[in-house]
């Protein structure tokens, strides 16, 4: 759809905009938010938030991409979704599934689901980039975004850490995350076999993206705005 | 028997098949399941098709299993959402999980299922639109008036919590036209809009996008007159338009006027007039033709302190006291052995830089010049036809003399020797001049020819030009070595010249002159003496040099040298001069100069002549390597 395409770009433009100013603050450079000299630069819960919502909803708008790509060029009459049924690795990980369940779980609980999900899914987009590479006529839209994804993702991680540290400072939490043991099937020779390997790791990615966009979403509106968005 | 009964019941069958056909009456037909919408990522709902009903009721069934479970249930709720649907209430709904759905249409005839569907309320977000859209026309006093739209999110949509965030598009158009004018206004309720015609009844519209979902339908439309009195046109802007546009005039007519010469000059460029690069007029006016002439670029010219060197080596400290010898060096006293009426300004006076010592000096007896000394490089100059170019003076361009120097130095017969004087440089000119001059002074007179060719010579040196080349050799960085032999030839001319026993002390010899070969008559054919540093071993002038006598075998009573051919020169010519013709007329064996032609006349001035270098047969070569 054009408006959403373009709506979508227009996010996605001040997404980048966001993340480059994060990086920047990252490097100790003068931002706004951070006052030059300051030693203990201290970013403001509601700016990490903001930044985090910014990460985490174009992360899942490259996922979608990716998905819908991939399902359009490799995908088609093969019937992968039959069998991408309760096949994501992170399913272990026990998250509300509406948002009644979401809205009854403390926003720590709720912060260290997150940071699980997110951890559970650092080796395999590492894998799948390369594996995407090595794939033949290797498609750039898909690569792209899959580099980008992979990037973006341990920014994010880091950006919940903060958060973590700041909501919820010191106390240590157990690193709890899901074992992607997926790497044999997207290597196999069976062409079939591996496609929809490929398949069934996008259409994960996609829905765990989803589900760390709205948590954060609830999140924020939660605790910097007293939910009232 | 059998068979009949057989075939009978299946008669019958057939029978009642055709008459429930011909009644219309079927299994149902597949059903279809075309959409499943979910409004608030709450709920969901799912809408079928049917099929055919094959004419009898039929009776729709959704059936479904979620995924990760092995239950099947059954639709909740077929009301809420209209006919041939199925609502998926909050308790029923789970996001992030797959839904398998089938629908099954069962009639009396039969059924048929449709195909499973694979749901995942995640992506089917479609909200309904916004509501209470309102319109005002606001018109402060002090600013434009605008339209003031607002809405409400739809009420299904929780928005506070975050659990979805919208973004809003607004779209309005005047009532008659054909398009609509569309305005995102990202997450805001409200917008305003500035332009409007007025006397025209507005219609507006609104609808809304979940952060991951699809637009809604557009809300009902609302309507808004716009009164005629509502001014939108701002007269401050055409004001400033107006004012921006005459600074803009007025800036380009400024700059047409101040640069009008040069852009017409730039679009018509003049034709420029003849010029040569590095040549200032000005100072040709005022007479600094040394200065001109390194603006033209002769920078060597004369030739700098390796010559020097060259010169230093050359010299011999004569062992009485009464010979001065000039140090190469010394250009800055160069005119001590100049007479007074060296009239040269230069401090550098017609040495150039690189002060050939004279061996005769001051003190050294006046050479005086053999008039048949002169005579006979004239006659040999004669001889040969190029000397004619010498002869003639050229004009000014040092192109010219420079043409001409080559045939004159190297003829054929190498015969020149003479003035090698070429005007090569101011300085050199001046000294050639000057040392000519001097050695004329000393009686040359008798040398018409010679005089006439000194003369000439000295027109020559009076014109500024570039180095003048011998030898046929028109290189520019020979310039500096034929002008430092210029100067050695000039004194060594001067020395051979002297009538009487003295050299050339007046005269102040600058040039080295080298034998080049010895004529019939005993003439010395000279050469200008190559630059030491340069070529001291290995240039030869002449390809043929068995007829160069340029060896000095002994020195004969006290005033005569004997010459021997060297042979080492006869390998050497790395010269190839223009008209290069083996001198015929040179003895074959070795020859006794008289050294009265020499203008040798003390031993001392002799031991100089007498120097290796002097008549090494690599020195007389050619003045260019």
């Amino acid at each position: 759809m054009d408006n959403k395409g373009s709506s979508q770009k227009g996010s996605l433009l001040l997404l980048l905009l966001l993340v480059s100013n994060l990086l920047l603050c990252k490097s100790v450079a003068s931002l706004p938010i951070c006052p030059s000299g300051a030693v203990n630069c201290q970013v403001s819960l509601r700016d990490l938030f903001d930044r985090a919502v910014i990460l985490s909803h174009y992360i899942h708008n490259l996922s979608s991409e990716m998905f819908n790509e991939f399902d359009k060029r490799y995908a088609q009459g093969r019937g992968f979704i039959t069998k991408a049924i309760n096949s994501c690795h992170t399913s272990s990980l026990s998250t509300p599934e509406d948002k009644e369940q979401a809205q009854q779980v403390h926003h720590e609980v709720l912060l260290s689901m997150i940071l699980g999900v997110l951890r559970s899914w650092n080796d395999p987009l590492y894998h799948l980039v390369t594996e995407v590479r090595g794939m033949q006529e290797a498609p750039d839209a898909i690569l792209s975004r899959a580099i980008e994804i992979e990037e973006q993702n341990k920014r994010l991680l880091e950006g919940m850490e903060k958060i973590v540290g700041q909501v919820h400072p010191g106390v240590k939490e157990n690193e709890v995350y899901s074992v992607w043991s997926g790497l044999p099937s997207l290597q196999m020779a069976d062409e079939d076999t591996r496609l929809f390997a490929f398949y069934n790791l996008l259409h994960c990615l996609r829905r765990d993206s989803h589900k760390i966009d709205s948590y954060l979403k609830l999140l924020k509106c939660r605790i910097v705005y007293d939910s009232n968005c | 028997m059998k068979e009949n009964v057989a075939s009978t019941v299946v008669f019958i069958l057939l029978l009642f098949l055709n008459t429930n056909l011909l009644n219309g009456q079927s299994p149902p037909g597949k059903p279809e399941i075309f959409k499943c919408r979910s409004p608030e990522k709450e709920t969901f709902t799912c809408w079928w098709k049917p099929g055919a009903d094959g004419g009898l009721p039929t009776n729709y069934t959704l059936t479904y299993h979620k995924e990760g479970e092995t239950f099947t249930h059954e639709c909740p709720d077929y009301k809420t959402s209209g006919p041939n649907s199925c609502y998926f209430n909050k308790k029923h709904t789970s996001i992030w999980t797959i839904y398998i759905i089938t629908v099954n249409a069962t009639n009396q005839m039969g059924s048929s299922s449709s195909d499973p569907r694979y749901v995942d309320v995640t992506y089917i977000v479609e909200p309904d639109p916004p509501v209470n859209l309102t319109l005002e026309l606001k018109q402060p006093e002090d600013r434009k008036p605008y339209l003031w739209i607002k809405w409400f999110p739809p009420t299904l949509v929780d928005v506070r919590s975050g659990w979805l965030t919208l973004q809003y598009e607004i779209r309005l158009k005047p009532e008659k036209a054909a398009e609509w004018e569309t305005h995102f206004a990202g997450q805001q309720t409200q917008f305003k809009i500035l332009s409007l015609y007025p006397g025209q009844k507005y219609l507006v519209q609104v609808h809304c996008k979940p952060d991951h979902g699809f637009w809604s339908e557009w809300s009902p439309e609302s309507s808004i007159p716009i009164p005629n009195d509502f001014s939108m046109t701002d007269a401050t802007v055409w004001i400033f338009v107006a004012v921006l546009s005459a600074v803009i005039c007025l800036i380009m007519v400024w700059a047409v006027a101040l640069k009008g010469y040069s852009m017409v000059t730039c679009i018509l460029p003049p034709v420029p007039g003849p010029k040569i690069k590095g040549f200032d007029t000005h100072l040709l006016e005022k007479g600094k033709s040394e200065e001109l002439l390194s603006a033209l670029g002769c920078q060597d010219f004369p030739p700098t302190s390796d010559c020097e060197d060259l010169l230093v080596e050359f010299l011999e400290v004569d062992d009485s006291g009464d010979q001065q010898l000039v140090p190469a060096h010394s250009k800055e006293h160069p005119g001590q052995s100049v007479k007074p009426t060296h009239s040269d300004p230069d401090s550098d006076s017609g040495r150039g830089s690189c002060d050939s010592p004279s061996l005769l000096s001051e003190k050294c007896d006046e050479p005086r010049a053999n008039p048949s000394k002169f005579h006979t490089p004239e006659g040999l100059e004669k001889a040969e036809k190029p000397e004619t170019n010498v002869t003639q003076p050229q004009g000014p361009q040092s192109t010219s003399v420079e043409g001409k120097i080559p045939s004159f130095h190297a003829s054929g017969s190498q015969s020149s020797t003479w003035p090698l004087l070429q005007p090569p440089s101011l300085h050199y000119s001046r000294s050639s001049y000057h040392s000519v001059a001097e050695v004329r002074k000393l009686g040359l007179g008798t040398a018409g020819a010679a005089s006439t060719l000194l003369d000439k010579t000295d027109t020559r040196a009076l014109k500024p030009s570039q180095t003048i080349e011998t030898g046929g050799e028109g290189k520019a960085a020979e310039h500096r070595e034929s002008e430092s032999f210029r100067s050695k030839t000039d004194q060594d001319a001067a020395r051979l010249l002297p009538q009487d026993k003295t050299p050339l002390t007046s005269a102040k010899p600058l040039e080295y002159v080298e034998i080049h070969k010895v004529s019939k008559d005993g003439a010395l054919a000279l050469l200008p003496k190559q630059n030491e540093n340069s070529s001291r071993a290995e240039k030869t002038s002449t390809p043929e040099t068995s007829k160069e006598y340029s060896k000095v075998s002994r020195v004969m009573d006290s005033d005569i040298l004997v010459l021997v051919q060297d042979r080492r020169a006869q390998n050497l010519a790395p010269f190839e001069e223009p008209a290069k013709e083996a001198p015929p007329s040179l003895p074959q064996n070795p020859a006794a100069v008289d050294l009265a032609s020499f203008p040798v006349a003390p031993s001392n001035c002799r031991l100089q002549l007498g120097g290796l270098d002097y008549l090494h047969p690599t020195g007389f070569m050619h003045p260019f390597q």
